[in-house]
């Protein structure tokens, strides 16, 4: 079950950045969590046949080329702070968006909240309202020649409370 | 004909990417506007001659599928052809809202089907550039 969900997050996740952000990703070894000091990491949660949330941390540098490809920028210009926030938070709704017909079908209705960048200075289940206790039923390494990124998918009915609808 | 085009989400960078993938597509584009949630949209199609609608679903304030509800109950702008772009993957909400006469596209897209779509729903041809 965990292969199969990760097998599918990998496939989900390299697709839509490639296609989102011309970013071509590679399947990383599963290690350490990454330094919190040199990532940024963000939350989206849903509820549905099966409700949880979607966490998704990347290197700075990532990113920066996250933003910058989104918006057509040219390699010497600088991204923002709200336009590398608003890239995360919009790649994040649409991997949630293409993760979860992947997993349950398209017969099915989730609703996802709204992405949120999480606060640097606090533990990621914490901001992103996760009972500490769960576990990911799935995680997902990518590497890209600047840095890495990665998913961890936490499902368990206790999140919907903290779902926010837009 | 250069066509008017309105865009309506809630991610600046979402707007800025249709607006870079509308410059891609060779659709003669006139003015662009854009908007935040529904209630902005509605605001701008008050206010300006827009010949095509983008429109997002899940934003704050009001969503696209509102939005989509009051445009047909306006006789001024049910009119308006409208697409949306949004990362929906129900199959049940996808076919309501084509229902309301909206077409379907699908986050992440492709410059290919934007201009198609934008082709298809205009009645623009490949070769149409009056």
């Amino acid at each position: 079950m965990r292969a199969k969900l990760e097998e599918t997050m990998a496939q989900v996740t390299i697709d839509t950045l490639e296609k989102l952000a011309f970013m071509f990703a590679f399947p990383g070894e599963e290690g350490d969590d990454p330094p919190r000091d040199s990532t940024v990491s963000g939350s989206v949660s849903f509820a549905g046949p099966f409700s949880g949330t979607l966490v998704m941390t990347i290197s700075v540098e990532v990113l920066q080329e996250l933003a910058g490809n989104m918006l057509g920028l040219d390699d010497d210009e600088e991204t923002t702070q709200d336009h590398r926030s608003d890239a995360l938070t919009e790649t994040m709704n649409i991997i949630c968006g293409n993760l979860l017909p992947a997993i349950a079908g398209d017969d099915v209705v989730f609703n996802i909240g709204v992405p949120k960048v999480l606060p640097a200075d606090q533990e990621i289940k914490e901001g992103a309202g996760i009972p500490d206790e769960l576990e990911p039923s799935a995680r997902v390494n990518l590497d890209f020649d600047e840095g890495q990124c990665v998913f961890f998918l936490f499902i368990g009915k206790e999140i919907i409370r903290d779902v926010v609808m837009p | 004909m250069a066509i008017n085009i309105l865009i309506v989400d809630d991610s600046g960078v979402m707007r800025s990417m249709i607006i870079k993938t509308l410059r891609m597509t060779e659709v003669p584009l006139g003015d662009i506007h854009q908007a935040a949630n529904g209630r902005e949209g509605l605001d701008v199609l008050g206010e300006e001659w827009v010949d095509l609608v983008i429109v997002d679903i899940n934003m704050p304030v009001m969503n696209g599928e509102e939005m989509i509800d009051r445009m047909q109950e306006d006789p001024e702008m049910k009119g308006i052809p409208v697409i949306v772009v949004s990362t929906e993957g129900s199959k049940a909400r996808i076919e309501r809202l084509e229902h309301k006469g909206a077409v379907f596209i699908h986050k992440p897209f492709t410059a290919e089907v934007v201009r198609d779509t934008i082709n298809s729903i205009l009645g623009l041809g490949e070769n149409d550039e009056s």
